[in-house]
């Protein structure tokens, strides 16, 4: 039994080996991009949205909301970063239905790649948020003797974030490969509902895992924040700064948040 | 249960891609159309409220003249039904005193009728009244009429002589005045009479259309008569008591 689709080769380019997670990625990510360019082309103001796009007006409108009632006045950079993860694992999961099909989600690979991101994510945009130093500080906060727990504790979440994901995802798929075996016609079926459940379940848990981290970052900046008129000034423009300049991720800190303390 | 890092590597790297495509295919076009639509919305809710102003303005002008209106029509019918009880009550009068005019025309056309009524029958009266005593003093005394009043006033002048010398004072003649001239007999009868009783008078006969059948026998300023008018004047009395006997019975009729 293998226990990831790492290790099934579909091609290699160059020496490097092409496995089916990666091919299967890039089959969801087709499907997401396709059908978004699908329903999201010739929109105009004038015209009543068709069924197509009032769905995934819904799912976004969905997400949004979500996302706002975590972290109030957030930029829609998050949103882009969180619903990618939440509609990527989502499908990912839904696609567990086809026979053959192994989810990119059920490879640590993939769900270390997402902790690694969110990882990633969660310090940029904090940075984003109040500056490198303000980000920094929070580390150093209530004092200087939390710094190892901080970061072990930044390390940790994405650590339990890609296990999290993993070991659901892969023992479901494990789970119905077992029962296979065992109970060929009934219990697979069900088990299979089941991981459907489990698989929406894991990508909103992820998704929303994900935005609490964004917005504990950026929370602590906003709290420090507001304890100094001068930097709350400051801070009052980033929004739409943010807005402006980053296509997907931030890039850079603003650089009015430089001189900060 | 192993991790791939090449594997890490290029999901990370398809991860980052599909938020660059989402957010390219996905995230924009869907926030911006309903962005656009909300901006739609709001624009047509912010017409709507505009429309819904002009249309409250549009309401309150129009209650404000209808209000106008309805003072102005008050005003109209009162100053309408004041210029009618004026017109009503000029009428009234107007017809009040046209009324009174007419019933003081009437009753003086009345008036006039009942006079001349009165005149008629007063001569009627008159011609009968003679022609009665005349048939009936030839019927039973075998006498005319004239006799009779000569001798009545003969015998009334027998009686009041001396009251008519001492009135004739120093006037030396007397007048005999019929409307009829008398006959001869009878002229002569009265001359006797008179030269009897008046010894220096000269009597002298003349008529008068206006006066009443009799004779009036006049010395100096005192007269004796006997004419109709005393009869007439009974007769217009006892008719005009009957009249306004007549007359109050037919006022008081219609009351009951």
């Amino acid at each position: 039994m293998q226990l990831t689709p790492d290790e099934i080769v579909v091609f290699s380019v160059g020496g490097l080996n092409v496995n089916v997670t990666i091919v299967n990625t890039w089959i969801v990510m087709a499907l997401l991009v396709i059908v978004s360019m699908l329903v999201t082309r010739n929109l105009r103001a004038d015209v009543p949205p068709d069924r197509w796009r009032t769905a995934l007006e819904v799912i976004v409108k969905a997400i949004q909301s979500q996302i706002e009632e975590i972290t109030p006045n957030s930029a829609r950079h998050v949103l882009y970063f969180a619903g990618t993860l939440f509609l990527f694992i989502a499908l990912s999961n839904l696609l567990l239905i086809i026979p053959g099909f192994a989810p990119p989600t059920a490879s640590l690979s993939t769900t270390a790649a997402l902790a690694l991101s969110v990882l990633v994510a969660v310090p940029l945009f904090g940075i984003a948020r109040g500056g490198l130093g303000g980000y920094l500080k929070t580390y150093i906060e209530p004092s200087l003797v939390m710094l190892p727990f901080n970061i072990i504790g930044e390390f940790s979440r994405g650590i339990s974030l890609a296990i999290r994901l993993y070991g659901n995802v892969m023992s479901g798929a494990v789970i119905a490969a077992i029962l296979l075996s065992v109970a060929p016609f009934f219990f697979p079926v069900v088990m299979s509902m089941l991981g459907l459940l489990t698989g929406m379940i894991q990508a909103y848990i992820f998704a929303i895992l994900a935005t609490v981290y964004i917005s504990s970052a950026t929370a602590q900046q906003d709290a420090s924040a507001s304890a100094a008129p001068k930097r709350s000034t400051v801070l009052s423009q980033e929004p739409s700064a943010l807005s402006r300049r980053a296509p997907g991720l931030p890039q850079q800190p603003p650089p009015q948040t430089e001189d900060e303390p | 249960m192993s991790i791939d890092w090449i594997t890490v590597i290029a999901q990370i790297a398809n991860f980052l891609v599909l938020v660059w495509l989402l957010k390219r295919f996905l995230y924009r076009p869907i926030l911006d159309g309903i962005d656009a639509r909300e901006a739609e919305i709001a624009r047509g809710m912010a017409a709507a409220g505009e429309a819904q102003q002009k249309a409250q303005a549009a309401e309150t002008d129009y209650r404000n003249r209808q209000a106008q209106l309805l003072s102005e029509q008050d005003a109209i019918v009162e100053e309408a039904l004041r210029a009618s009880e004026k017109e009503r009550d000029t009428l009234l009068a107007e017809a009040r005193a046209r009324l009174e005019q007419e019933q003081k025309d009437w009753l003086a056309h009345l008036q006039r009728e009942r006079d001349k009524f009165t005149g008629q029958l007063q001569r009627a009266a008159e011609e009968t009244l003679l022609e009665l005593t005349r048939k009936a003093l030839r019927d039973l005394a075998d006498a005319t009429l004239e006799e009779t009043i000569v001798r009545h006033v003969s015998a009334r002048l027998q009686a009041i002589a001396s009251e008519l010398s001492h009135a004739a004072g120093d006037s030396t003649g007397a007048v005999a005045s019929t409307r009829e001239p008398l006959s001869e007999a009878a002229q002569q009868r009265v001359q006797a009479h008179v030269e009897q009783l008046l010894p220096g008078i000269a009597l002298r006969f003349e008529t008068d259309a206006q006066q009443a059948p009799g004779l009036v026998l006049r010395v100096g300023g005192a007269q004796v008569s006997w004419t109709i008018d005393s009869y007439i004047d009974e007769f217009d009395a006892m008719l005009n008591e009957r009249l306004a006997a007549g007359t109050s019975g037919r006022m008081q009729a219609p009351g009951g």
